[in-house]
């Protein structure tokens, strides 16, 4: 067990150095950020030693050695646009998104499983089937069409909802929360939509499938056999069986949540981290760009090991 | 969790109290920062223009007036002498005199300043006493004080004492998100990219117009989203609206449109010099483009008016020469634009040998000016009549200065706001052969050349007699319209939207003015 | 499989029309639907010069006073009458989704095709040779999983257009969103196909062709892979319809078809500008036929899932 969780991090270790060096490397065919850091009437001296002062003369190979050397110390550089340090700014910024994806995520995952359940066992029933083929439609239209016509909908022609931001915020020990006011908790809603919709399509038709499947399984037909009612059977013994591979997917979607999230944010003008990363690619911010692919990577990296670490304590034959 | 509870009750008791009277506006971009002297950009300076201010500013006409100077004469040939404002309070309590006006000019032309290209001209500033101030220049300028209505004056001892007598650009100091000046608002929050909030300075020196108590501004980046955002109230006012919701929004119930003509001059701009063609087919070919022939027949084949009216809605202005009628040095004999006339075109291209026509590659900027991805398109078309057969790319504007900096292209859309309102600043940036130690034609892409504009330009800036300067201005304007150096098209609209309820002063180079906005 | 044991031999044809699968497609009315669907929708793009009444992508044939025509109503300066109207740029939008549709599908299949070849390859290996090969093929998996798919997509763009000199880049940037979304998707297929082989892998028919000493390669291509590609099937008809829409959000993200010639993702995004301003036809038919391709691929993805789970009959 020891060895394997050695290995396995190892590996991690050598996942991020990877997804370092690509995203690094990336950044420099991104465009140059000189020309958006001076104004139109800057002179060519000007131009050189800004590009000396941030060390974007030196060979490449430099740059991202000196990139990681700092990254390791948890420093990420100063932002190109704010002139503020890296980490400093997505701390400030990870909150949004963090309560945006969580909203989100919950809306899928209740909005899937409920859903999901539902069609498994109404299976021939025409709502079901009409669930099924209108839930489609989620994953049939861009994202950040939806979010639009949900914009138009609820803020412009029917004035419900607010159509960017996130309302009032609270501020508690650094974290800004807007599920402490009425506006914020209103402004969450059309964004989290727009964004688990997606989602909660997906987990609604795996709960389906794996519930199809689970509900033909012979214990299902001892249980039915022996007289339980059908609301037992289904929800005692079908769902949780159902449940295992629905949480082991869910989490594996956190990370997408959290990457789609950029168009989410940018649509809804949702001060995140994704819209600050955007912001970055239009400014090329390298700074910024390369931290949140980081901490993007470092997160799924996470996930994976700690899914991996779960099967090994559950499987006890994976060990060896 | 006590401390918490607290932090909830007051945050309540917050949203109740923010009344009515707070003004809230988007806009597309955050200010990066707000240091005055640290970043030259529109977004900045314009915002600023509602915190700091200068020895002079504009008035609602454009017109140079007085703010933190009361007088200015030249001295001679030698220079300006402005005269101070007595009294004036910066927002922290501390006394305006001429030792902040010299350490102003000192921390704008450091190498960390992005503004020191006004003061190119200045060779000394000093002090004469506390309420005088004097600049000499190396030659006589005599728009100098034009010039510098952007130039924003800091309190010395805020500064020094905040370690901000040197402005940030590439990292981050105390006055990059605090500010204190000597403007109407003064800055009372400040988070990047999310907000900056804006009270009025109870002791600005000047008479108060507004009635605003609060105000806050918010990028909101995506265009849909500003105007949803005005319709339904949650902002004031949105600068810029998308020239197809112009009319949407003036048929709302609640908000109007105000429309204006700004400064900035939409125009297309050659590979003049180049030996080759470089895209297409037809790269490695010699470079047509050379001809002024084959210039001036792009110049007939665009039609103007038909990219005004469709891809515009009649939200922009056709312009003959590189700066708009409303501009200091405008050309009034040069006013017609060359006729759109397909024919000439087409034997002009015959006589220069290109009868068939040949195809090259358009390069353009997709998000930097108003619609400018459409009206490259549409050029495509346009001058697919005449048998040019253009290869369009369009990229963002991050990509966009860096590939022409290496000339990577055969032809390339270009707008030109003049700094200073003067027909001069283009010329000097567009028209001369670049000039990298003379820090002339630097954003002449094009390497556009012309021995007669060459010798002019130093003589248009010395030239105290206003007929001779706009008399040079003519000559160059025509040089550069005969050779078709440049195809100026049209200037873009000023397209602000707001609601009703408030009153504002739209002025043409597209700062919003926050003390002259009133809510009813 | 050889057609020896049968007595009578059937036709290609006779045996697809009487098989398992044709009956079960013969008695789902969504299935039929949707696949009449897409084949008109696939057969009117591949077609589009020859159903289109103008070529878009000619721009030499616009004229700009046309621009902003309401469907079926003649345009106020040039008279012309379009019967789904006319974009900002005079384009006919009928014409324009037709040919819009072609690079959408083209990326799409394309890019799914691309996804599928690497995925199911790597997979084959990974899972019949196991061990360190295995292990390395998986973690290569995990980086890819560690960039989502947008972002790859985006990074891939990024990357291409600094290495493309300068000459090419137009013609390449369809072939760009190829590789940026096929290379996005590759891992699915690769993971899929890993699981099924191991389970393969130990039944008797490997073994025993292991013990002949058949090679390894013609067990892989030549016994594993037929058994394996039901599943493979399915994710590639659902990948098709993520493709087309992740082309779409690309292009919101600025990294999609280039403008003169759009992809419906393109004209989507063009088309979002109009929403409020009354020109609700540029963004409308492009979006309904994106809605009704992406739904019928899906629909037709979901009814061969079913259709090819033997557990669920």
């Amino acid at each position: 067990m020891f060895s394997f969780l050695v290995r396995r991090f190892l590996q991690a270790g050598l996942v991020l150095l990877i997804v370092g060096f690509v995203a690094f490397s990336m950044f420099n065919f991104v465009g140059d950020p000189i020309d958006n850091m001076l104004g139109q009437e800057a002179s060519q001296a000007d131009i050189e030693r800004l590009r000396s002062v941030l060390g974007l003369d030196q060979p490449f190979v430099v740059q991202y050695w000196k990139f990681l050397i700092n990254a390791l110390d948890g420093n990420f550089g100063i932002s190109y646009r704010q002139g503020r340090p890296v980490a400093e700014i997505i701390a400030e910024r990870a909150p949004a998104t963090l309560e945006l994806a969580a909203v989100s995520g919950l809306f899928a995952i209740t909005g899937g499983i409920v859903l999901g359940i539902f069609t498994a066992i109404r299976r021939e029933g025409f709502l079901a089937n009409f669930i099924m083929t209108v839930s489609l439609i989620g994953v049939s239209l861009p994202t950040f069409l939806i979010g639009i016509l949900l914009i138009y909908l609820f803020s412009v022609e029917l004035d419900w909802l607010p159509s960017f931001g996130r309302g009032e915020v609270v501020d508690i020990g650094g974290w800004s929360t807007g599920f402490l006011t009425a506006s914020g908790l209103k402004a969450l809603i059309l964004p989290s939509i727009t964004l688990g919709l997606f989602q909660m399509t997906l987990i609604m038709r795996l709960v389906r499938s794996e519930m199809l499947e689970v509900l033909r399984q012979d214990y299902i037909r001892f249980a039915r056999a022996r007289g339980l009612s059908e609301r037992a059977i289904n929800f005692r013994h079908a769902l949780k069986n159902t449940l295992v591979p629905v949480i082991t997917v869910t989490g594996l979607q956190l990370g997408s949540i959290i990457a789609f999230a950029i168009i989410t944010e940018t649509v809804f003008q949702w001060p995140g981290v994704g819209l600050l990363f955007i912001n970055a690619v239009q400014f090329v911010d390298i700074p910024v760009m390369a931290a949140y692919l980081i901490l993007i990577s470092v997160m799924f990296v996470a996930i994976n090991l700690l899914v991996d670490v779960l099967y090994v304590a559950i499987d006890p034959r994976l060990r060896s | 969790m006590k401390k918490s509870i607290v932090a909830i009750a007051m945050a309540l008791m917050a949203t109740q109290s923010v009344n009515a009277e707070t003004f809230r506006w988007a806009g597309k971009t955050d200010p990066q920062t707000m240091d005055p002297h640290a970043v030259n950009s529109a977004p900045v300076i314009g915002f600023l223009n509602n915190v700091y201010e200068g020895l002079m500013r504009r008035d609602r006409d454009m017109r140079i007036e007085g703010a933190l100077a009361t007088r200015w004469e030249p001295i001679g040939a030698k220079g300006w002498r402005f005269f101070l404002r007595e009294g004036v309070k910066f927002q922290d309590g501390s006394d305006f005199t001429a030792d902040d006006v010299v350490f102003s000019y000192e921390r704008a032309t450091k190498p960390q300043s992005d503004v020191s290209s006004w003061f190119a001209t200045v060779t000394d500033v000093k002090k004469v006493d506390d309420f005088t101030v004097d600049f000499y220049t190396s030659a006589p300028n005599p728009i100098f004080p034009d010039t510098i209505t952007n130039f924003m004056i800091m309190d010395q001892g805020w500064s020094e004492a905040n370690n901000a007598a040197t402005p940030a650009k590439e990292t981050e100091n105390y006055a990059t998100r605090n500010a204190n000046g000597t403007g109407a608002f003064k800055v009372v929050e400040r988070q990047p990219d999310l907000k900056t909030v804006l009270e009025p300075h109870t002791g600005w020196w000047g008479e108060v117009e507004h009635n605003i108590t609060r105000a806050e501004y918010t990028p909101i980046q995506n265009p849909a989203t500003a105007v949803a955002a005005l319709l339904s109230g949650e902002v004031d006012m949105v600068n810029p609206v998308p020239t197809q919701d112009v009319s949407r929004l003036s048929n709302s119930a609640d908000v109007k449109v105000l429309e204006g003509i700004e400064a900035r001059v939409i125009m297309f701009g050659f590979a003049n010099q180049a030996e080759t063609l470089k895209y297409t087919a037809d790269a490695g070919k010699p470079n047509p483009f050379r001809d002024p022939r084959v210039r001036k027949a792009v110049n007939h084949a665009i039609n103007v008016d038909a990219i005004v009216q469709t891809i515009m809605r009649g939200s922009a202005q056709p312009v003959s020469q590189l700066v708009s009628s409303t501009m200091r040095g405008y050309s009034t004999s040069l006013a017609a634009r060359p006729e759109y006339n397909l024919d000439k075109a087409r034997s002009l291209l015959a006589e220069a040998g290109y009868a068939d026509g040949f195809s090259f590659g358009l390069k353009c900027p997709n998000n930097r000016y108003i619609n400018d991805e459409a009206v490259c398109q549409a050029a495509v078309g346009m001058l697919a009549q005449i048998g040019l057969k253009a290869e369009l790319e369009a990229m963002p504007v991050s990509n966009y200065w860096s590939e022409l900096r290496a000339n990577n292209f055969d032809m390339y859309l270009l707008g030109w706001s003049p700094g200073s309102f003067d027909a001069e600043h283009p010329i000097r940036f567009l028209v001369t052969t670049p000039n990298p130690e003379k820090k002339l034609g630097s954003w002449n892409f094009g390497a556009f050349s012309n021995a007669r504009v060459d010798e002019l330009l130093p003589q248009i800036q010395s030239e105290i007699d206003d007929t001779k300067r706009q008399a040079m201005l003519d000559e160059s304007a025509k040089i550069l319209q005969d050779e078709a150096g440049y195809v100026p098209m049209y200037v873009q609209a000023l397209l602000w939207g707001a609601r009703k309820k408030v009153e504002l002063v739209q002025r043409a180079d597209n700062f919003f003015i926050l003390r002259w906005v009133t809510v009813k | 499989m050889t057609n020896t044991t049968s007595s009578k031999p059937l036709s290609s044809w006779q045996q697809a029309w009487q098989s398992d699968l044709a009956w079960k497609f013969r008695h789902s009315p969504i299935a039929v639907v949707s696949l009449v669907i897409t084949v008109l929708l696939v057969l009117s793009a591949v077609f589009a010069p020859l159903v289109a009444p103008y070529n878009p992508f000619d721009p030499g044939s616009l004229n700009l006073m046309n621009g902003f025509t309401a469907p079926l109503t003649p345009n106020a300066f040039t008279g012309d009458e379009f019967l789904l109207g006319t974009d900002d740029q005079g384009r006919d939008v009928f014409s324009t989704i037709l040919y819009g549709m072609r690079i959408s599908l083209f990326v799409g299949f394309a890019a799914v095709t691309l996804g599928l070849l690497i995925g199911v390859t790597l997979g084959l290996i990974a899972g019949y040779f196991g061990g360190w090969i295995d292990a390395v093929i998986m973690r290569i998996a995990d980086v890819q999983l560690t960039f989502p798919s947008i972002l790859v997509a985006m990074l891939i763009f990024g990357v291409a257009k600094g290495f493309t000199p300068v000459e090419y880049r137009d013609e390449v940037a369809i072939w760009v969103l190829v590789i940026a979304i096929g290379l996005s998707d590759w891992v699915q297929f690769a993971r899929v196909v890993r699981g099924a082989t191991l389970v393969e892998v130990n039944k008797e028919y490997v073994q025993a062709a292991k013990l002949i000493g058949r090679s390894a390669w013609s067990i892989i291509f030549g016994h594993i892979l037929r058994n394996v590609l039901s599943p493979v099937l399915v994710i590639a008809t659902i990948s098709l319809a993520l493709a087309i829409i992740a082309e779409a959000t690309l292009s919101f993200l600025g990294a999609g078809a280039p403008p003169t010639q759009p992809s419906l993702g393109t004209l989507i995004r063009v088309g979002q500008g109009f929403l409020f301003s009354g020109e609700w036809w540029i963004l409308l038919f492009p979006s309904v036929t994106l809605l009704s391709l992406a739904l019928a691929v899906n629909l037709l993805g979901d009814w061969l899932r079913d259709a090819l789970n033997p557990k669920l009959k």
